[in-house]
């Protein structure tokens, strides 16, 4: 017998994996409590809709407003830590100790601090955010190959022209594969901390339908999630690959940040 | 007036006990219009020499004059240079390569376009310009290269062991593309190798260097005739010329 | 610049964020209700480390980290090594864990306890989840770390498949795997710790998110410098593992 092909597969695991999803609850095999069915699901998020509607725009604000904070002091930073050799040596290391403590044990502060309206929320999901893109633009700018910059000063370049013409190109590639995940964390740090302590978004529908044990809510606030999120992987790939055509075949270029993969951090758990 | 002229050049690189000398007492006159390659065991400096000839370093003392004027920072107008591979840069197209220098001056786009489009042409890449890096091959790469570095015209073209990332039949083509765009442009070329072979058959003059601090040992006129033809590297005269280089570089301390 | 100097340039700054901590609540600069002064964070770390419901809260998360993780490792590991070593499982299932990653966990608590309660049993299998997925990517990299080269040669040396496992499978991927289990505890401490934060009545994540509640701010001070330094040293012990096992990697 001939295995079907890789991808078939994969679909038909997509497809089984709703089917399961519709069947299972319906028939009581499992709970509704547990896994309510597909399509209860989604009437259920018909009917509410305009609840959801206004529970997504809270947290796209706050989504949106964590981004920018975090991508942008992420590029900044991680540009200055990544272009001074020994601020770098000083300051790499204990960024990535760091990594290691949990940053949602720090939610509780920023409440107690901020409230537990959107600014607790941003300022979370900001700081979960800055570490993937300020570590990987440090790691971009670090990789580059120094012939690139030794080229460009033999044709006459200068120190601005360097940076805007080889440095900032050069990085593009590591960057936004920072800002990817970078933006992947923020919506995670929204979503969580919403579901933590909050008055309004989608994780806080998560969490009041819940405590009430009304599971088609639950799943249909948990859809919309998982639809947010992965259509910001496909978007920010659709980016990537659009905005590096130069990189399509590959790393084969000597320059080309191949270490990319051991240099960055793992996604940041949760 | 001679292309290039070194005054007893020395560097010492900065270190523990007063550094580590690289270079001493390096003197070199070079022609306009001539053709010479600088061979010496590995980590003689040749390289180092070739950046301070680029304004890309700065010696120790001596001087380094080209056209009659000091060389102390880049400048793209008197002199090119060709580095090893991997110069080339990834995120623009070939031709966008090529433009780069004109770019960074600011020179009007339809005048560089067409400049860069000229300098293709005459390293035999018509019709590649709008190809990255990665798609073309490692020849042609460094055929780039060559017309990034011709591309403002300079009289002095330097070129840093270009074609030694090259398989050997490669190596060997570029090596003849390379005297026949020298041949059309009339430059002057300094050319660094490892490859005796490519020494003997690219040069109108072999300087040989020494092992650590490097200094210049030897001045091989080549005698062959030019055009270079392949049929020349069987001839006695190239294997004579090959074994005296062979011969200095090997008792080099 | 030095070692030394590296290390004394990061004493410094980690003297001056205690002293910003000390001197500008305790001066009035900043509310010393928002943010206590570090000299009575750390008393009331020497407090609460002497009571006996916080041992309790201790013995509790440990046991829900460790018992997670043993879930998780072993687990991952067996998915990711097939997904390396069979060719037709991996193309299958390698594009699917890249969206599986992509796609946060945590949204999958509330399903969770709606399973399992808000117990002991609910965090194990949160965190389980939450850290296998790492664990497969990991133990897949380890395994394609392994250089096609060795393999070969070792073979064509008459190397048994027992020996080519434990002559140059195991070592090389040595550093690879105590890396792995590096960040899955990461992941895995971060998954007992929202699962705790998020719905329980016991464990240090419970207790801190409470004291945030009750804005009661030196304990929470004190717990999150008790969790962040035990997360920190396990990380630093393990990376110096790490990096003895790896000097021949270049």
């Amino acid at each position: 017998m001939r295995w079907p092909k890789p991808s078939t597969v994969r679909w038909g695991l997509l497809v089984a994996l709703l089917v399961f999803w519709e069947v299972m609850p319906s028939t009581k095999i499992i709970p509704e409590l547990f896994l309510p069915s597909l399509s209860k699901t989604l009437t259920v998020l018909w009917i509410d809709r305009v609840e959801y509607a206004e529970a997504l725009v809270v947290t796209l604000y706050e989504v949106g407003v964590a981004m920018v904070i975090a991508c942008g002091a992420g590029i900044l930073t991680g540009a200055v830590v990544g272009g001074i050799a020994t601020l770098r040596n000083i300051m790499l290391p204990v960024f990535s100790s760091l990594y290691a403590v949990p940053i949602v044990i720090l939610y509780p502060i920023f409440t107690a601090w901020f409230g537990i309206g959107s600014e607790s929320k941003i300022a979370f999901a900001g700081i979960y955010g800055f570490f993937p893109v300020m570590l990987s633009t440090a790691a971009g700018i670090r990789t580059i190959d120094p012939q690139y910059l030794l080229a460009a000063r033999s044709m006459g370049a200068t120190l601005v022209q360097q940076i805007t013409r080889v440095i900032i190109p050069a990085s593009i590639p590591t960057v936004l594969t920072g800002l990817r995940l970078g933006g992947a964390l923020t919506i995670i740090g929204v979503v969580v901390s919403e579901m933590l302590t909050a008055s309004a978004g989608i994780g806080y529908l998560v969490s009041r339908y819940r405590t009430i044990l009304d599971s088609p809510h639950v799943f249909a606030a948990i859809l919309m999630i998982l639809v947010l999120s992965i259509m910001f992987d496909l978007l920010a790939r659709t980016v990537e690959r659009h905005t590096l055509v130069w990189q399509t075949a590959g790393r084969r270029e000597r320059g080309a940040p191949t270490a990319q993969a051991s240099t960055l951090p793992a996604p940041a758990p949760v | 007036m001679s292309a290039i002229a070194v005054d007893r050049l020395s560097h010492v690189y900065a270190g523990a006990e007063g550094g580590v000398p690289a270079l001493e007492d390096i003197t070199i006159g070079v022609e306009a219009g001539k053709f010479v390659v600088i061979v010496g065991p590995s980590g003689c400096g040749k390289t180092s020499l070739l950046m301070m000839l680029a304004g890309l370093r700065h010696q120790t003392e001596g001087t380094i004059l080209c056209a009659g004027k000091p060389i102390s920072e880049p400048d793209p107008e008197r002199v090119g240079v060709v580095f090893q591979e991997a110069s080339l840069f990834p995120w623009l197209t070939a031709l966008d390569n090529v433009e780069f220098p004109l770019a960074l001056r600011g020179a009007p786009r339809d005048d560089r376009r067409r400049r860069a489009e000229e300098m293709l042409s005459l390293v035999g890449l018509d019709g590649f310009g709008g190809r990255y890096p990665h798609e073309l091959s490692g020849g042609m790469k460094q055929r780039v290269s060559i017309a990034r570095g011709l591309v403002q015209d300079p009289p002095v073209l330097l070129m840093d062991e270009p074609f030694a990332a090259l398989d050997e039949q490669t190596r060997m083509t570029m090596g003849h593309e390379l005297l026949r765009i020298w041949s059309t442009t009339r430059k002057t070329v300094v050319f660094i190798t490892h490859s005796l072979t490519e020494a003997v058959y690219l040069a109108d003059e072999v300087l040989v260097m020494s092992a650590r601090p490097g200094r210049i040992i030897d001045r091989i006129e080549v005698t062959l005739p030019r055009p270079r033809t392949y049929e020349m590297m069987a001839t006695d005269t190239f294997g004579q010329l090959r074994e005296r280089i062979w011969q200095q570089i090997r008792k080099a301390p | 610049m030095s070692q030394a100097q590296i290390v004394a340039f990061r004493l410094a700054l980690l003297a001056a964020v205690a002293a910003a901590w000390q001197l500008l609540p305790s001066s009035g600069i900043v509310d010393a209700r928002l943010l206590p002064p570090l000299g009575d964070v750390l008393a009331m770390l020497g407090q609460l480390l002497g009571r006996s419901q916080v041992h309790e809260a201790i013995v509790v998360t440990a046991s829900e980290v460790v018992l997670a993780f043993v879930i998780a490792v072993p687990l991952g590991a067996a998915i990711g090594v097939l997904a390396a070593e069979n060719e037709y499982f991996g193309e299958i299932f390698k594009p699917m864990l890249f969206y599986v990653f992509s796609v946060p966990k945590s949204i999958f608590l509330p399903m969770f306890i709606l399973i399992f309660g808000i117990g002991f049993q609910q965090k194990v299998a949160y965190a389980a989840f939450s850290t296998v997925f790492i664990v497969i990517m990991s133990a897949t990299a380890a395994v394609e770390s392994v250089k096609a080269d060795h393999v070969l040669v070792a073979r064509s040396c008459g190397a048994t498949r027992t020996q080519i496992l434990l002559r140059i499978y195991v070592p090389s991927m040595m550093p690879v795997l105590l890396e792995t289990l590096r960040i899955s505890m990461i992941f895995n401490f971060t998954g007992v710790m929202i699962a705790e934060m998020y719905a329980s009545r016991t464990g240090i994540g419970h207790l801190i998110a409470n004291w945030g509640e009750n804005f009661q701010m030196p304990q929470l001070f004190a717990g999150v410098i008790l969790l962040a330094t035990v997360a920190i040293l396990f990380n630093e012990v393990v990376r110096h593992l790490e990096a003895r096992f790896s000097t021949w990697r270049t």
